[in-house]
């Protein structure tokens, strides 16, 4: 079974535990969707980026066209946290005193240290990417940090949805109460900025929210390979994303050893490869898989990464 | 000035007496939910200040010049001269 249908959807997720492929798979499938005439954003998430390696350039933070309707780009959740606090800082400049905006500084930079923000910040770039410029690019393809990290990322809009939720009905109960007598309650909604940005933020979250929980649009595809915590990490995985609402779209096994050579480490090697290939067939029976043959030589550059792509749409 | 339009202000001036009446008498209340509210608020929004986390803290730095105003009004209401958090020193 192939990823052709994948070609079709607006965001693919690739994740799985650290080492299996993740980057050559989301390369390698991103590369076979743009040469079949989809405009194609490869966007890797994960701190340790390996995207620039495998397409031999450098790609960084800003992005950059490696192939015919092909771009990639690396987010850098560090650098996006800056950048956003920056510009909240240039915002707040043009609308209030000297005094009140040294104050607000302070405490935006105490805020600015706080645990967890680098990954909401990393988020909020995925809601710009996925969201806000979904008109530029017909797929994006998400190269994914290790599983535990992503989906950890994955659940955080409930909990950040949730959270403005309450300040927007706590918002909206204290505006009800200290309105003037000749101000209706929508009027008191409108005019108040501090309901109006919390708001903005929630409809952000609850589009994301729509668009990666509908199957006909998003998918996450697991890569693993043939070993025993590898299997038991993509189960977990598995699971969990259930609970996200993120609908998983396929499987891919991963560096499998290639049919009919011979020598006794390769007949060892293969006969428990068999054991884990049929394991994984039986508890994954429910998904979509595809077999990926090891290649002689690292994946590394167009050529060797055609060699992927081959396998994974057809 | 005919007596339609002399009826409409005198009518007005009547509501305003019985609407001021009314707020008058709840308003000790009402301003009292307005400030529980609004500390409620304050904490939601302040909460990583006094070590609880916050998944919102991010879009929350937009909001923080217009709540500032409040927390001044908060710790003064709360019988404390100057701003308890060192992070937020209104005064």
């Amino acid at each position: 079974m192939l990823l052709n249908a994948l070609v079709e959807q607006q965001v693919v997720f690739f994740g799985g535990k650290g080492g299996v492929g993740k980057t050559t798979c989301s390369s390698a499938f991103a590369l076979a969707a743009s040469q079949r005439g989809k405009r194609v954003l490869l966007v890797s998430t994960d701190p340790a980026h390996s995207t620039s390696d495998i397409f031999q350039k450098r790609i960084g933070t800003s992005e950059r066209e490696l192939q015919p309707r092909l771009t990639a780009l690396e987010i850098d959740g560090e650098e996006e946290a800056a950048r956003y606090i920056a510009d909240v800082k240039a915002d707040i400049q043009k609308m209030f005193s000297p005094g009140v905006i040294s104050q607000a500084n302070r405490q935006i930079e105490m805020a600015a240290a706080s645990p967890g923000l680098v990954e909401v910040a990393l988020l909020d770039k995925m809601i710009d990417l996925i969201v806000d410029r979904s008109g530029t690019s017909d797929l994006i393809v998400f190269d994914t940090a290790p599983t535990g990290h992503t989906l950890q990322l994955l659940r955080m809009p409930d909990a950040i949805s949730a959270w403005i939720l309450a300040l927007v009905r706590h918002r909206r109960a204290l505006l009800e109460i200290d309105r003037g007598v000749e101000q209706s309650r929508a009027e008191a909604a409108a005019a108040d900025p501090v309901l109006a940005a919390l708001e903005r933020r929630h409809e952000r979250l609850t589009e994301l929210r729509r668009i990666v929980t509908d199957r006909s649009r998003t998918s996450f595809v697991l890569v693993a390979i043939p070993e025993r915590l590898v299997i038991e990490e993509t189960a977990r995985a598995a699971e969990q994303l259930g609970d996200t609402g993120i609908s998983v779209g396929g499987l891919i096994v991963n560096r499998v050893l290639p049919d009919g050579l011979e020598g006794e480490f390769y007949r060892s090697r293969k006969a428990q490869e068999l054991v884990y290939l049929e394991e994984i067939g039986r508890r994954f029976s429910r998904l979509a898989r595809v077999v990926v043959q090891q290649l002689p030589r690292d994946v590394c550059g167009l050529e060797s990464l055609s060699h992927v792509s081959a396998q994974l749409v057809g | 000035m005919n007596w339609r339009e002399q009826l409409a202000v005198y009518r007005q001036h009547f509501a305003d007496v019985m609407i001021g009446a009314t707020l008058g008498r709840y308003e000790h209340e009402l301003r009292q939910q307005t400030a529980e509210l609004n500390d409620l608020f304050l904490l939601l929004c302040f909460m990583e200040a006094t070590g609880l986390p916050n998944p919102a803290t991010l879009y929350l730095l937009e909001v923080y010049p217009y709540v500032l105003d409040q927390f001044h009004q908060w710790h003064r209401r709360m019988g404390i001269d100057h701003s308890p958090l060192g992070s937020l020193p209104c005064c």
